[in-house]
């Protein structure tokens, strides 16, 4: 293998189900989750594989008999890969209280796909000696669930854990670095693509790949400055292609507020004395998703976010009927327009985006960014 | 000003509640008048009684939805919202209160004069996703009022433990210090024992009055579920009380004497999801074959009891499970009470509201369907819908929906139209 390829990446993703299948059927248990807001060092820590679960653009058939047609396209699609068996290997669903329909999900899908673990952890939203004090016990009892299940996590392995997650975030952002400054010949859906394998890949086998990959990068600089920059925002994007047709439109994804990229990092690890304090306070410290936030605390944070990566404009790509940002986005689109930000605003809907729409928007935006 | 269709109400109490609702709204703005702090709120969680018990007023923002649907007003407030920005795909108490507020709010003619601007917002974490941007926006509106945010561990109903309610009990313990510095007021600890225990007379009233629906005629419909205003608003004071100490001996007498909704009732009928606020009238449009609505899924909301020797921690608690006893946090917890709600009332047939506006409760319907189905023989009909935007609801598909359901209610009872 060529170390500078995103290959092994790409087929991580795809061989994704087969390995995991295969680990499972080892005796591995794999639990999935929704959102990056789970405390996967936990799960992992416990001796099991935390994966993301994506909806992929699977189109809907059996999940509309469960859900209404006004959810986000992201869970319904989830939940029909499921009904269709496509996350057999999945031993259940341990999810953090982040949105409603997550919540609600979760749920249904307990009801309808067997499982041996079924858990929501209620998420405190504000730092505070109580708050921490609440939390701590409610992931004592999320530990009480994984050994329910034949998991076991101790202090030692709980900082394993967080080492492990921490050094492949840091390793992330420094892609997230070179990229900002034009020395990393990559495009925002390849970025993507290494991002995705590490949601669906056990964390030290991809930790060894990103390493290698960061590594060569690093060591071949290569300016790719063409294209006007933007800041993307908004929650999952699990198709990649959807970043390429922006930057096929005239754009270059300069930076992101997604939580398939930089939300997911940032920062790497937290602050603490013991494991579990650590894991906490990097939980209160996060890059916070629209779910977690007021609007009026997020949007200075996404001005900086934009501006620091030097964005010229912010497209936000929306999953329909997303509550949280829809709820914040004339809040963050005044604070862009104040700091002389544009923005852009498309939605993603369940039969997914029109491609050639998809650019012709863009390109208006891209020159009335150059006016 | 389009006129909304209210139900056609049969009590006695309908009437006293309109007075009711017309002595809160006047008490809120009396109160502003006399300088006597104002706090907006989310609904349905213990902070009432703590602003009763202080000698605060409270103002429920959510609730003034409703209020808006009914009165016509809610049109005017989406196009305000839509204005700046906020999207048609949002919730409706959202895209309602926040077009109110930046809107002309309390221009003349504005019904019950409008709600006063607050001296204090309750912010907070917890519930669902809108009604927590609501406050969140509220706060932006009114920069001047003093503002607290308060968290509430979102967990489903059936896997509350103690240290979810030792949070609960320390963030009331914040609050009202926060209240005590801000207002500079003092909570009498007995003065709150005896808020709280109206509170728990108001819930127990509240469950004595809807268990006469499993009285053949019911002696209550949902086409009175006004009512509810009491337990959203005046829950800990002597007001709910008396109002549902009549309320409930109507009932009763209406019950013993055979008294039902309609002439002939055939069809016991339950309706799951909030109702359309802009059109309580299709409650009574089931009426014209013999069905009658006889209990609705909110109410269970108010099903609980508070320790008035306890009262922090009561509610602390109350705060804890009103939200997973109506959302998709408990989805088994809501469809247990579903079922058992349509099996004490002899319930025939159950209508669903697929809400456009309340994701929350809408998730897990279809479960709800398939185990009324499975477990009872109770069919189900799926009604597409919004609690506030009538633009998310077709009256002519609905009507369609209805008789059919209806027709075959009938026939499956052997009965006809």
């Amino acid at each position: 293998m060529t170390a500078f390829s995103i290959q092994p990446f790409i087929e991580a993703v795809h061989d994704s189900r087969e390995r995991l299948a295969a680990l499972a059927s080892r005796g591995r248990k794999v639990l999935g989750y929704f959102c990056t807001y789970t405390p996967i060092e936990f799960i992992h820590a416990a001796g099991f594989v935390p994966v993301r679960i994506l909806g992929g653009g699977t189109p809907i058939e059996q999940a509309a008999s469960l859900t209404p047609t006004f959810i986000c396209p992201y869970l319904r699609q989830a939940l029909e890969r499921a009904l269709r068996g496509e996350y057999g290997f999945l031993s259940g669903v341990v999810q953090g209280y982040t949105c409603d329909v997550a919540c609600g999900l979760i749920n249904i899908w307990e009801l309808n796909v067997p499982g041996d673990l079924y858990h929501t952890v209620p998420l405190p939203y504000q730092d505070s000696p109580d708050a921490r004090k609440y939390f701590r016990q409610a992931l004592r009892e999320l530990g009480e669930r994984l050994a329910d299940i034949g998991g076991r996590v101790t202090d030692a392995s709980l900082a394993a854990s967080l080492d492990l997650y921490g050094n492949i975030r840091r390793r992330s952002l420094d892609l997230y670095r070179l990229r900002s400054q034009g020395r990393l010949a990559l495009s925002a859906a390849e970025l993507l693509s290494v991002v995705q394998a590490g949601l669906v890949t056990p964390p030290e086998d991809y930790l060894p790949m990103l390493e290698a990959f960061v590594e060569a990068a690093e060591a071949r600089p290569q300016a790719s400055e063409r294209g006007v920059p933007v800041l993307v925002s908004g929650s999952v994007i699990d198709q990649p292609w959807v970043l390429e047709v922006i930057e096929a439109s005239g754009a270059r994804v300069v930076g992101d507020d997604l939580c398939t990229g930089l939300r997911a990092f940032s920062p790497p690890t937290g602050r603490g004395g013991d494991p579990t304090d650590r894991l906490m306070d990097r939980h209160f410290r996060r890059f916070p998703c629209p779910a977690r936030m007021k609007a009026q605390e997020r949007a200075p944070l996404l001005v900086d976010l934009a501006k620091g990566s030097r964005a010229e404009g912010v497209i936000f790509l929306i999953q329909k009927f997303c509550t949280p940002h829809l709820a914040d986005l004339p809040v963050v689109m005044e604070a862009l327009e104040a700091a002389g930000v544009r923005g852009l605003t498309v939605e993603m809907e369940e039969t997914g985006l029109n491609e050639g729409q998809l650019r012709t928007r863009v390109e208006s935006f891209l020159e009335m960014l150059g006016d | 000003m389009e006129k909304a269709k209210k139900s056609y109400k049969r009590l006695r109490s309908a009437k006293e509640l309109n007075r009711v609702v017309a002595e809160f709204y006047l008490e809120c703005h009396e109160a502003k008048a006399r300088g006597k702090p104002v706090g907006w709120m989310p609904p349905m969680n213990g902070v009432i009684e703590i602003f009763y018990a202080m000698d605060l007023q409270p103002v429920f923002p959510e609730n003034w939805s409703p209020v808006c649907a009914a009165f016509g007003l809610a049109p005017r407030n989406f196009e305000v919202s839509a204005g700046m920005g906020f999207s048609r795909d949002l919730c409706g108490y959202l895209r309602n209160i926040v077009g109110y507020v930046y809107g002309p709010m309390n221009e003349e003619g504005t019904p019950l004069g409008g709600l006063p601007e607050p001296d204090l917002i309750i912010s907070a974490y917890g519930g669902c996703v809108p009604a927590m941007k609501i406050l969140h926006t509220l706060e932006r509106r009114f920069p001047e009022a003093k503002v607290h945010t308060s968290e509430l561990p979102q967990v489903g109903y059936e896997k509350i433990r103690p240290y979810h309610l030792d949070y609960c009990v320390s963030e009331t313990h914040r609050l009202i210090e926060w209240l005590t510095e801000t207002t500079g007021r003092k909570l009498d600890y007995d003065r709150l024992k005896e808020v709280v225990r109206l509170s728990d007379r108001a819930c127990e009233l509240w469950d004595e009055i809807m268990s006469y629906r499993r009285f053949i005629p019911t002696p209550i419909s949902a086409a009175e579920l006004g009512v509810m205003f009491v337990m959203v608003t005046r829950q800990g004071t002597q007001v709910a009380v008396d109002f549902l100490t009549g309320l409930r001996d109507e009932v009763k007498e209406r019950a013993e004497k055979g008294i039902g909704m309609i002439e002939e009732e055939k069809l016991r009928l339950f309706w799951d999801n909030i109702p359309m606020w802009y059109n309580m009238g299709l409650f009574n449009y089931f009426e014209k074959m013999g069905g009658v609505v006889v209990a609705e899924t909110y109410s269970a909301a108010w099903s609980m009891r508070l320790d008035p020797d306890k009262p922090i921690e009561s509610l602390a608690r109350k705060s804890l499970v009103s939200y997973p006893m109506v959302s998709c946090t408990s989805i088994k917890k809501r469809r247990d009470m579903v079922l058992k709600a349509c099996r004490d009332f002899h319930i025939d047939g159950a209508v669903l509201h697929s809400n456009k506006s309340c994701v929350p409760i809408t998730l897990g319907q279809m479960d709800m369907k398939r185990a009324l189905e499975e477990e009872l023989g109770i069919p189900s009909v799926v009604i597409d819908g919004d609690h506030m935007d009538a633009n998310n609801f077709s009256v002519a598909q609905f009507q369609t929906r209805a008789d059919a359901f209806m027709e075959m209610l009938l026939e499956k009872k052997g009965l006809t139209p």
